[in-house]
């Protein structure tokens, strides 16, 4: 085929900025596959002119089946069985790449991504909002989630494209097992400091001279309070998400606010 | 609030609900910048900044994971954070802390209404797919182009009938429930902190709780405690 490089092939761009919008058809039926296909099907147009556009129609139809894994970490996928595609490798040969990666893909970017770097990024925002930082707080929260946002779906492209059906290797990628090992302390310590920072923010009218007389009073109050939300949380199990629990409480909250005299 | 008001709080709930799912998952959807954001466009952000911190707590409970249902925070909080911007407009600083609670209580509902609007465009989405199967079957790329670009519009009306609904009848419930407040402010204040810091807790707990990170997470709460003490 040629391809040396992932940027010797046209569709780079495209695909690149088609991986943004990998779950705009997002279903039960076959979860990230419209998106799948429609962000590789870039890659794959030197096919239109083989076979009179055989093999090009046969991979996009391939590639639209079932796929579900992280969104982010998906273009690592994308990147491999493009490359597949192009080099022509049996089709169920490529079908067997797709399933296997599904697992591997979706647990690493659950890890490294909503249990992990979301959690550590949102709670160092809330951090610098509870420092005075105000709007800042919320521009530094966003950039750095980017940074890893977009650098995992570049990277991926790109490590999925130089692998091929070999991708197993580029998952083995010692930085990727590094942020594993690191990123889930770090979003338990930033989670951890960020709570009584912002009681205490919040107990003080963020700066917004609300009423904050009596505020250390409020400030044990509520901590009581939350530490006895957690236990009942926790005593309840399963059963209800905090935020249910969440709702019925500040609802009977409001009622009783209204019916008091 | 006027019509172009509103008309600019709704486009800022598109942008922030087709975030969460479709395009690009920025994180523009979490209520720390939905409500900020809000506020700002009625000239008030740090009232949005408090509540979507406040929300941002709660969400630490959300995670996105694929075919899981959660609660979209996006455009209830950038509705939220207008609605208190106003009422901060309107010179309702000292109803402040009961209007937060009504507020995040309808926000809170309307997250759940939004959760469900998503598993409603996933089946649109499952049935516009079976009626392309067969252009589908034949690799036909237009028809990948058009199931995106529906799904798409699809999410782009579903935001803006989330926004609106927090905005308009989300709004008057928020004002009713606290302009019948009688209890004092202080009362919601606790009650609204205890909530957020109770789910963020229990959140918390559930995701760093065991292992290595528990460690982690007792030295996270120490800082934030001796910190807390030193900046107050």
């Amino acid at each position: 085929m040629g391809l040396s490089g992932l940027r010797a092939v046209p569709g780079f761009a495209f695909t690149t900025a088609r991986l943004f919008g990998l779950q705009s058809a997002w279903s039960y039926e076959r979860m990230l596959g419209i998106g799948f296909a429609h962000a590789m099907e870039p890659l794959l147009r030197p096919l239109r002119g083989v076979d009179g556009g055989a093999r090009y129609r046969g991979a996009l139809a391939r590639e639209s089946l079932f796929f579900n894994a992280h969104p982010y970490v998906t273009s690592v996928a994308i990147g491999a069985a493009a490359r597949a595609e192009l080099d022509g490798e049996a089709p169920e040969k490529i079908a067997r790449l797709r399933q296997a990666l599904c697992g591997p893909l979706g647990a690493l970017g659950d890890r490294l991504v909503w249990a992990g770097w979301l959690p550590a990024c949102s709670a160092f925002g809330l951090i610098l909002v509870a420092l005075g930082a105000g709007g800042w707080g919320v521009a530094v929260f966003l950039v750095l989630y980017n940074v890893v946002h977009v650098a995992l779906r570049l990277w991926g492209l790109r490590a999925g494209w130089r692998a091929g059906m070999r991708v197993a290797a580029a998952l083995a990628n010692p930085v990727l097992h590094r942020g594993l090992e690191v990123v889930g302390p770090l979003a338990a310590l930033a989670v951890g400091c960020a709570m009584p920072l912002v009681l205490v923010w919040a107990a003080h009218g963020a700066g917004l001279h609300l009423p904050w007389w009596l505020t250390w009073r409020h400030v044990v109050a509520a901590g009581a309070g939350a530490a006895a939300f957690a236990l009942l949380a926790a005593r309840l199990g399963t059963r209800f998400t905090g935020l249910t629990l969440a709702t019925l409480v500040l609802g009977v909250v409001a009622v009783g606010g209204m019916l008091w005299r | 609030m006027s019509p172009g008001e509103i008309a600019g709080v709704t486009a800022l709930g598109v942008v922030v609900g087709v975030d969460l799912v479709t395009v690009p998952q920025a994180m523009t959807s979490r209520p720390l910048v939905a409500a900020f954001a809000g506020g700002w466009i009625l000239g008030h952000p740090m009232i949005g900044l408090l509540a979507g911190a406040l929300m941002e707590l709660f969400a630490l409970e959300t995670l996105p994971i694929g075919a899981a249902r959660y609660p979209d925070w996006g455009p209830p909080a950038a509705a939220a954070g207008a609605l208190l911007a106003d009422g901060v407009r309107a010179g309702g600083g000292e109803g402040a802390w009961p209007g937060l609670l009504a507020t995040v209580l309808v926000a809170a509902l309307a997250a759940w209404l939004g959760g469900w609007s998503l598993d409603l465009i996933r089946r649109a989405n499952g049935a516009a797919i079976g009626r392309y199967a067969e252009r589908l079957e034949r690799g036909d790329p237009r028809a990948l182009v058009a199931l995106q670009a529906g799904g798409f519009a699809r999410d782009v009306l579903r935001a803006a009938a989330l926004t609106l609904v927090m905005l308009v009848p989300g709004g008057l419930v928020a004002r009713a429930l606290a302009a019948r407040w009688r209890a004092p402010a202080g009362l919601a204040e606790d009650a609204l902190l205890a909530a957020a810091l109770g789910v963020a807790a229990w959140s918390a707990w559930r995701l760093f709780g065991r292992g290595r990170t528990a460690r982690w997470l007792a030295a996270g709460l120490a800082v934030g405690c001796a910190g807390a003490l030193l900046w107050a």
